[in-house]
């Protein structure tokens, strides 16, 4: 299966991870399988920045949007700690992306969303109209989807991803709570559980313009994910927002 | 457009005549939204295209071995292979020994049918499966991979389908599979990136062994992670269905 459409992916990496066995994990190599799939652009964050270090990572970045200006778009990783270092690291790298793409792995940094250290982080994109793609998880207490629902009203012009939309059934629920009750934050289908019935479910609770593609490669198989969404009983045009139109017009509001 | 690529995928997957080694029958008190009886189950294979199914009754896994098998008796379907649930009790072991069983499900975990997967503890119901040549399905939540690791050393004769084993088990299944040729897995929730095509580099095509996880996830993810790995064709037809007939005894 190839998607009929080139598609605009919001969720994936550069970089290796420490549980399992690299493979076709270079840059070039994640290129020729985004070619397989018909993938146009996959935005990438450093899983070195993820699980480490953000300056390095963020450098990690910048070569593979110089090596293939064509293929990626970088988000900015940040993390909250030490206090000073995000807004540093979004200034150094402001010319990855205009709005600002910026990352969140709150889970893997240890440091709730909610905390006073993430704040002037959302004055920043508040101030920029960026993307905030986060990390969520199912309840989790630094990174549950519901803790979207009072910040994205409180920086009603950032716009948030809410990376796998908390990866559970329950997960889903809570992440369909947050984008009914706010204007600015949107679901990524990215995650490594397929639940039955989870898109048609999303599609008919927030409507299919607020939920994005996202794949994780290379950490997850982007198959995975282009296969839930051909095989759900939603529509074609619902299908096309979802594999390419919603993100696209993400990008392209200032 | 998008229609019609779908349509093309899903005839391909009628192709592979695809036989799912992981699917649930019937109510669940859990999962009651997503469980599915029978005729429904039926449909959803239908419309992806997956002729046969090696199936465990929810009753036997929520709630009794026994009554369990009872269930997947009164729900019994050509199209379905019955794993039946057992334990070491001397009333499931007489259960199981009735029936004419190509593969038992064993529910190891505290949560689930609480008893040891040691030989001390399930040696009766190991050897007897082993005896009958019977394929034992534990799913990975169920045991942990040095009971496992026991457990293939002490039986090997006995044909072992681990079920879920996530996509970050690469670094435990790898030695245990170049160890036990009796060691088999599926693929319902081994979605590393084109990890598909690094097992069948590493290990080849035969100890992998397709499923979907159905009526819990979509086997649109599933059979799209096969269909577009670049492995052979052949490979493809055999992880789809080839493999798990040649386990159960029927021409692969």
């Amino acid at each position: 299966m190839k998607s009929p459409i080139p598609i605009l992916d919001c969720h994936g990496h550069i970089g290796v991870h420490p549980d399992f066995p690299h493979y076709k994990t270079a840059p070039a190599e994640m290129v020729r399988v985004m070619d397989h799939l018909n993938i146009e652009k996959l935005a990438v964050t450093s899983t070195l920045a993820c699980y480490n270090d953000c300056p390095r990572g963020n450098e990690e970045v910048a070569e593979v949007l110089r090596e293939f200006p064509d293929r990626f778009l970088g988000y900015i990783t940040v993390n909250p700690n030490p206090p000073g270092e995000a807004i540093a690291e979004l200034l150094k790298h402001k010319d990855f992306h205009h709005p600002p793409l910026i990352k969140f792995h709150p889970e893997l940094h240890q440091y709730p969303v909610n905390g006073p250290h993430y704040m002037p982080v959302y004055e920043y994109a508040n101030q920029t109209g960026a993307i905030i793609l986060v990390h969520t998880w199912d309840s989790d207490a630094n990174c549950g989807p519901l803790m979207f629902a009072s910040l994205g009203k409180q920086f009603p012009r950032m716009r948030v991803i809410l990376g796998h939309s908390g990866v559970t059934w329950r997960g889903y629920t809570q992440a369909i709570e947050t984008v009914k009750q706010t204007e600015n934050t949107f679901m990524d289908i990215s995650g490594s559980q397929s639940h039955r019935t989870v898109m048609e479910h999303s599609v008919e609770q927030v409507g299919h313009e607020r939920i994005l593609f996202g794949s994780d490669m290379p950490f997850l198989e982007a198959s995975m994910l282009l296969g839930r969404v051909m095989t759900a009983r939603i529509s074609d045009a619902a299908k096309e927002a979802i594999l390419r139109k919603n993100f696209e017009r993400l990008l392209n509001e200032k | 457009m998008l229609k019609s690529a779908t349509e093309a995928f899903l005839a391909e997957c009628v192709e592979w005549n695809a036989f799912d080694a992981n699917v649930y029958l019937g109510h669940s008190g859990t999962r009651g939204v997503l469980a599915l009886e029978a005729p429904e189950l039926l449909a959803e294979m239908d419309r992806f295209g997956i002729a046969r199914a090696l199936v465990s009754h929810n009753v036997g896994l929520e709630y009794d071995a026994v009554e369990g098998n009872h269930a997947l008796m009164r729900d019994a379907h050509q199209r379905f292979v019955p794993a039946w649930t057992v334990t070491p009790d001397a009333g499931a072991l007489l259960d199981f020994a009735s029936r004419e069983a190509k593969a038992a499900r064993l529910w190891f975990a505290t949560s689930h049918h609480n008893f040891s997967s040691a030989a001390w503890c399930s040696g009766e119901v190991l050897e007897q499966m082993q005896h009958r040549n019977v394929l034992a399905l534990i799913s990975k939540s169920d045991i942990d991979w040095d009971a496992l690791h026991s457990l293939l050393e002490n039986f090997p004769r006995l044909n072992v389908l681990l079920l879920e084993i996530g996509y970050r088990a690469d670094r435990y299944m790898n030695p245990l599979l170049k160890k036990f040729p009796n060691l088999y897995f599926d693929t319902s929730m081994y979605a590393a990136h084109r990890q598909l095509e690094w097992h069948v580099e590493t290990i080849g095509p035969e100890r992998m062994i397709y499923g979907s996880r159905l009526p819990y996830y979509t086997p649109g993810a599933s059979l799209a992670m096969l269909g577009t790995a670049r492995i052979s064709d052949a490979a493809k037809v055999a992880v789809a269905g080839g493999n798990l007939r040649r386990l159960l005894g029927e021409r692969a």
